[in-house]
């Protein structure tokens, strides 16, 4: 009787275990397009023995455990390929986008500006008594001026829209460290009943993945399963079921948003400068080493055009015998408040000498001089020499972002074939593990049929 | 074995297809502005080189306009001076004719009268304005240089300043010759000796006729001096424009070389991205077909 319920167990066993196999077959197919998803694995073990004569006997088969492949120094190449990645996209977002302001090969930038402008004093030194030649050279001046209040508003512009990034990143940042340290707590619970926690570990797993490409995390598992992650030098952001929040400030002046860090005490440490990945590298990088060097630097250009004209221009006389007059507003020597100080066209001072007005053309021609003449204050450059390579810095700039991001992308992708091949879902092979549990279920039916038929003859033997 | 999963397939299609597709962006980009520099990560150093040989294009072509309206100056004056000449001819081929003493005061004074036209005639000449601005007023050009005075006396209102443009950086080249180096010049005042003559031809004076032809001739080569000066003026224009022309067309060339798109790269570019798009297309349309689904029926 024993070995015929045995039977049966055997058979109840199986069917279980191949169940249980054909479940997690068809979890796997389910989620074959679920973001950060790792196939699963029934793990087939038998069953203990029993004690017998002449031996042991087998009673059957389990599900041991349901694995979850991963590769976890694959994993860590990605965590580090999200932080670059995120870092070189977002520098080469913006980066692309300032770069719009340098429309010279269209002919509108402040470069074509720049040689409208004293293509213009040329012509007013050609006909120095004209008032239409003085009318297009004011106009000219205005559009010069135009463009630098454009260019320096647009940057501006782009520093705010990039602060607000680095906020919003930053709010980001904060919700995945606590949804990181509530699901720790969770997998530890769960491992501590002894369970694969492994749809939580996927979770777990793409919440960091998607913290490493705004910030640059380092990451150390426990024995009991719980994450604990740094970023910067060493700052915590997750520990157990604790995280760590980090602050956006204004600069008191400037304006732009710092990194703090809330280490819980209520002191916040500065940790912008720490700061080598993700998303936040990329903006800060964006934001401190192209935008604020280029707003200095096209501040330095328009103040050398203001302060070198007006020094020409004070010595020459106007139509209208004036002198010592101002063609650009002298305070306006940043190139957000670059002005035309002269709204009469009689009062450009195209003339050397009191005397000589109107035919007189002296000044004028000094004044045209001035494109072709080097500054120290402009690297010993001419201002559309300066200009040149400002423009031809940011392109490198650019070019570098946009060669890195294209390069991170390639090397992200080979990863992620890495790791599908590692523990994606291939449908083909679950659909083969499909046919098989089948069967296997199918032989376990099989078994039980057979020891109901005979119980049934036992049974029959009675009657 | 190495497996192949179903994400990492359709992901490593859909990233072929993006590549290809922002590769057909970028040559048909091209294709459309011709330009293969369009902004500075294009080719940062070349963008660099755009912004400068634009500058010196700008330049150039300026020096060529200004030259243009110089130009057109100096063959005003040219053409002042040629007149003046002429006049200064006919008004000494009148003198030695009334210096011959078979003439009567009555024939001298009638010869006087054409010598007068002359003389106006030749003030009018020196105060010849172009646009507005008058030639020979050195740089007071919004004055009539030369007035004339009680007794036929001519007074010379303008400047000694002179007026030059810019033909290259720095070169300038003088476009303008005062008034007063013309007509009350090194040599003699013309207008002085014609008004002295026009009084010996009034007041029948042969002597004071033979002094006024002296004078002529003084005259009439200070002011051909004037005027080969002009010429040599507007030769310099002229050379300095055949110079400028030139090196407007090899920067033009330099500019293209450097940000201009090669037309029939681009386009065969973009035909070849075409056609790896459609290969690709193709090629996902057979693979997608590939499972074992249909055969499990």
């Amino acid at each position: 009787m024993s070995g015929i319920s045995q039977l049966l167990d055997i058979g109840t066993g199986a069917l279980a275990a191949f169940q249980r196999a054909l479940t997690v077959t068809g979890h796997n197919l389910a989620n074959v397009h679920t973001p950060g998803f790792s196939r699963q694995e029934a793990v087939f073990s038998e069953r203990p023995p029993v004690d017998g004569n002449p031996g042991q006997v087998g009673t059957g088969v389990r599900v041991g455990s349901i694995r979850r492949p991963i590769d976890k120094f694959l994993e860590d190449q990605l965590l580090a390929s999200h932080e670059q990645r995120g870092r070189f996209g977002a520098a080469q977002t913006v980066l692309s986008q300032i770069q719009s302001l340098f429309g010279d090969a269209g002919d509108y930038g402040i470069g074509t500006a720049l040689n409208d402008f004293f293509a213009a004093v040329q012509d007013v030194a050609t006909n120095p008594a004209d008032v239409t030649a003085r009318t297009v050279l004011l106009s000219r001046s205005g559009t010069l001026a135009g463009r630098f209040n454009q260019a320096s508003a647009v940057l501006i512009e782009q520093r705010q829209a990039v602060d607000r990034h680095i906020s919003q990143s930053i709010a980001e940042i904060n919700d995945l460290t606590s949804q990181i340290a509530a699901l720790n707590a969770r997998i530890r619970d769960v491992q501590l009943s002894g369970q694969n926690p492994n749809d939580l570990l996927d979770e777990r797993g793409r919440l960091v993945n998607a913290l490493g490409a705004l910030i640059d995390v380092t990451s150390l598992q426990n024995e009991d399963g719980q994450l604990t992650l740094f970023t910067g030098r060493g700052q915590l952001l997750v520990e157990q079921h604790h995280s760590y929040k980090l602050v956006g400030l204004a600069t008191a002046g400037s304006g732009v948003v710092d990194v703090r860090y809330d280490p819980g005490g209520g002191s916040l440490i500065s940790i912008t400068s720490l700061i080598s990945g993700g998303r936040l590298r990329g903006l800060l990088e964006a934001r401190d080493q192209t935008i604020a060097p280029l707003l200095t630097s096209l501040d330095t250009l328009a103040s050398e055009i203001v302060a070198r004209v007006n020094l020409q221009h004070r010595v020459g006389f106007g139509l209208d015998g004036s002198t010592g007059v101002d063609f650009f507003s002298p305070t306006g020597t940043a190139a957000n408040t670059m002005a035309v100080a002269i709204t009469d066209p009689r009062r450009i001072a195209a003339s050397s000498t009191a005397a000589g007005i109107p035919g007189n053309n002296a000044n004028a021609l000094l004044l045209r001089a001035l494109q072709d003449t080097t500054f120290a204050a402009l690297g010993t450059q001419t201002f559309s020499g300066y200009y040149g390579s400002l423009a031809s810095n940011l392109g490198a700039a650019t070019q570098t972002a946009q060669r890195d991001a294209a390069a991170q992308d390639i090397l992200h992708d080979q990863l992620e074939a890495h790791r599908a091949a590692v523990s994606g879902v291939s449908s083909d092979e679950e659909l083969v593990n499909i046919l098989k549990y089948q069967r296997g279920f199918e032989a376990a039916s099989r078994l039980i049929v057979t020891a109901d038929e005979l119980l049934r003859t036992l049974l029959d033997m009675k009657r | 074995m190495v497996r192949v999963a179903d994400q990492q397939f359709y992901s490593s299609l859909f990233s072929d297809l993006q590549h290809t597709r922002g590769r057909i962006l970028g040559a048909q980009e091209q294709v459309s502005s011709g330009l293969r520099v369009r902004k500075p990560s294009d080719d940062p150093s070349a963008f660099g080189e755009v912004v400068r040989h634009k500058a010196s294009l700008s330049k150039t072509q300026q020096a060529i306009r200004n030259i243009q309206f110089s130009t057109a100056r100096l063959d005003v004056a040219d053409n002042a001076l040629s007149q003046a000449g002429n006049l200064l001819a006919r008004a000494k081929e009148l003198a030695v004719r009334a210096r011959s003493d078979t003439n009567t005061a009555a024939e001298r004074a009638a010869i006087a009268q054409e010598v007068r036209q002359i003389h106006r005639q030749l003030v009018g000449i020196a105060n010849t304005e172009v646009n507005g601005q008058t030639v020979f007023a050195g740089t007071r050009t919004d004055v009539s240089p030369f007035v004339i005075t009680v007794g036929d006396t001519v007074v010379y209102q303008g400047n000694g300043e002179t007026q030059s443009v810019e033909v290259e950086p720095g070169q300038l080249v003088q476009v303008t010759i005062p008034g007063d180096q013309v007509f009350a010049g090194p040599n003699t005042n013309v207008f002085d000796g014609l008004r002295d003559l026009l009084a010996a031809l009034e007041t029948n004076n042969g002597s004071g006729i033979a002094a006024g032809i002296a004078t002529i001739d003084l005259a009439l080569t200070q002011v051909s001096a004037a005027h080969g000066q002009i010429g040599a003026f507007a030769s310099r224009l002229q050379a300095s424009h055949e110079t400028l022309l030139a090196t407007v067309e090899v920067t033009q060339r330099i500019l293209s070389e450097q940000g201009d798109a090669d037309l029939a790269k681009a386009v065969s570019d973009l035909q070849r991205y075409q056609v790896a798009f459609e290969a690709t297309s193709e090629a996902i349309g057979r693979i997608l077909n590939l499972s074992l689904l249909p055969f499990l029926r």
